[in-house]
């Protein structure tokens, strides 16, 4: 896949594994003026993450197929890209005894668009 | 009268022996009753001694004396015991002369006895169990006289009676205390927030009642096996025996166990059935042992265990406490087993609900992505979001109530508006469906008052309220919604969705009030406090 670069708009990434809801968050995010590229679960996130230095933002789901999950990721980009912001979204309530760091928002799902839109405007500033 | 076989038989000493363990007699306190019991036969006998004798295996023991100053003696210096198979009246006129008697230390010493007459005491079930006897120290040639033999065999059937009752007494008194223990087993079960908790706590609370050194509970394999014993009460100084075993290691529980029978044992160095095999029995401490099959749709699913480091009787009413904290700890297991499963299937329900919620969104998201009334698609998001809040809240308590502050408060929350909404009243619990109606509605109130009311201005404020007044249905709850501070109201000329959805009301029903106030929007919401748990 080739990447068009575009300096003006920052550049999140949306980790989800449902495709309808991916979609959903990309076209929202996307419409409010950033790039957007997506991935279906930590390991593509983390390829991607590897392959493209200019992502500013990582807007992740918790449950997803596969070794890793949302919370997990985070941990490994805090630890390898401490300058990626993260939001998180689930469906799940947000686990009592978190290991994430507590400055990660999080949301709960279905999420109010302007309010992900307000945080992701704010880290990608 | 003089027979050669002067001392008792086997078979009376087993009866005898088990007789007055179950008496729990030996070795207690002088009591009153037994007392005056061998006061009065002295008395009436014209004697200076009389006791009450109880036949243990290797001693004689007094319950009650009247002029001798032992205790007990060895098995080999009792007169009593001679004859004593025989059931009747033993009279010696002197003992001087008897020879099972004339070598006796307390004929040759300073205790000077010299005529012996003793009636035997006879429980209930027939077994002999000691002897009523009056003793001279000076000689007696005649004997005692009819009357004084009518009169001894009186007192020695009081005697019996008075142990008998002491030990119904006894068993009352105990039955009273396992009640109680039961009871507090029953608050442990029930308070106790997880399984490992409440099988520690009540295990603390059985060793306790029945003062032993160890006890637990342990799951059994499906061939009964094995048993994991996730955690036991110890008396100070006692090893647990947490951890897995092999039923065998400890002796021939397996059958007993499957079929749902108790093992009892009372001493497991000395119990001819070797249910319990000696070996375990030493290596883990112990003597005396109840293990209490625990049953499940007639299966043997876990046992509960008693240890006992000293061999111990274990009377019936300690036998059926242990069946019924067994059978408690078992529905408390089961309880919590259930428990945590519902935890878990809400919890994936509501995760799928609120997935289903969140594809909703995406896919209203795609189709109405042409629609040029934008307040329309945001209107039905907000809508989509106070529903999931609404079930985030009846998540809490796993789908059966939710609060109707915290309802309130994830509403206002969501809306954004927690600053200018002031939330005043009691707890009040609401079903499931009064939970989703009532934060239904009041997102309409909040997104109405965001539109037109007192929060689309800078500076008007909302106040909810709500109180539950008494009537003779359990009480009715009543919401005041009152907007303040905002610009002029009016009737709106189209009752759209939102309105309807109001009108609705609580619990589908209705109940509900709007008034176009001049100082804004006021809403009163009612509904019958019986109908609100259950809706």
């Amino acid at each position: 896949m080739e990447h068009v670069r575009e300096v003006d708009r920052p550049v999140v990434l949306v980790v989800e594994d449902e495709p309808l809801i991916r979609l959903f968050a990309l076209e929202m995010i996307e419409d409010a003026g950033f790039e957007v590229l997506e991935a279906a679960n930590a390991s593509a996130a983390l390829m991607t993450l590897e392959e493209r230095c200019d992502i500013r933002v990582v807007f992740t789901d918790v449950d997803m197929p596969g070794s890793m999950d949302g919370i997990m990721l985070a941990i490994r980009i805090r630890s390898r890209w401490p300058d990626v912001q993260i939001i998180i979204t689930s469906g799940r309530p947000w686990p009592e005894e978190a290991v994430v760091p507590a400055d990660i928002p999080f949301f709960s799902k279905p999420y109010r668009q302007d309010r992900v839109l307000d945080t992701v405007r704010k880290m990608a500033a | 009268m003089l027979s050669p076989s002067a001392g008792s038989t086997a078979s009376g000493v087993i009866e005898r022996s088990e007789a007055l363990t179950n008496l729990m007699v030996l070795d207690t306190p002088e009591e009153q009753s037994f007392d005056d019991l061998v006061f009065v036969a002295a008395k009436a006998c014209g004697v200076p001694v009389a006791l009450i004798t109880l036949l243990d295996t290797d001693r004689q023991w007094f319950k009650a004396k009247f002029g001798l100053e032992a205790r007990e003696t060895e098995i080999e210096h009792s007169i009593c015991q001679l004859e004593i198979d025989t059931g009747d009246l033993l009279e010696i006129v002197d003992l001087t002369i008897d020879a099972r008697t004339r070598r006796n230390p307390l004929v040759t010493g300073d205790n000077h006895f010299r005529t012996y007459a003793g009636a035997p005491l006879v429980l209930r079930s027939g077994a002999i169990v000691g002897r009523l006897c009056v003793i001279d120290t000076a000689p007696r040639p005649a004997g005692l006289s009819d009357v004084e033999r009518s009169m001894l065999k009186a007192l020695a059937r009081l005697a019996s009676e008075n142990l008998e009752l002491r030990r119904i007494a006894m068993a009352s008194e105990r039955q009273t205390e396992l009640q109680t223990a039961l009871v507090t087993l029953g608050e442990v079960i029930r308070s106790s927030s997880n399984t490992e908790e409440m099988m520690a706590a009540a295990a603390a609370v059985v060793g306790r009642t029945l003062a032993t050194d160890r006890a637990g509970f342990g799951i059994v394999d499906h061939n009964v096996e094995t048993i994991d014993v996730e955690t036991d009460w110890t008396a100070p100084g006692i090893t647990s025996i947490a951890g897995r075993h092999r039923l065998d290691e400890f002796g021939s529980l397996h059958k007993s166990l499957v079929n749902g029978v108790p093992i009892v044992v009372r001493d497991a160095l000395t119990d001819e059935r070797e249910l319990v095999n000696r070996d375990g029995a030493v290596r883990i401490g112990i003597r005396a042992v109840v293990d209490m099959p625990v049953r499940d749709q007639g299966r043997t699913i876990a046992v509960f265990f008693v240890h006992c480091g000293n061999p111990r009787l274990w009377p019936t009413e300690e036998i059926a406490f242990l069946r019924s904290a067994a059978d408690r700890l078992e529905a408390g297991v089961a309880r919590h087993r259930t428990e945590q499963r519902q935890h878990i299937i809400n919890g994936e329900i509501a995760h799928r609900l609120k997935n289903t919620l969140s594809m909703v969104q995406a896919i209203a998201s795609q189709t109405l992505k042409t629609v040029t009334d934008r307040n329309s698609v945001y209107a039905f998001e907000r809508r989509l979001m106070a529903l999931s809040a609404a079930h985030d809240s009846l998540l809490q308590t796993s789908w059966a109530q939710a609060d109707l502050r915290t309802v309130a408060e994830t509403v206002t929350e969501s809306v954004g508006f927690s600053e200018r909404v002031k939330l005043v009243g009691v707890p009040v619990a609401l079903g499931p469906s009064a939970a989703l109606s009532f934060s239904l509605i009041l997102h309409e109130l909040l997104t109405n008052a965001c539109k037109y009311g007192a929060l689309s201005n800078e500076v008007g404020t909302v106040s909810v309220t709500w109180r539950v007044e008494a009537n003779n249905d359990g009480g009715f709850l009543k919401v005041e919604w009152r907007e303040q501070g905002g610009p002029p109201v009016a009737m709106p000329t189209r009752k759209g969705f939102g309105s309807k959805l109001i009108s609705i009301g609580l619990v589908g029903a209705g109940g509900v009030d709007l008034r176009f106030d001049s100082a804004g929007l006021a809403a009163d919401l009612h509904a019958s406090m019986r109908h609100l748990g259950q809706a």
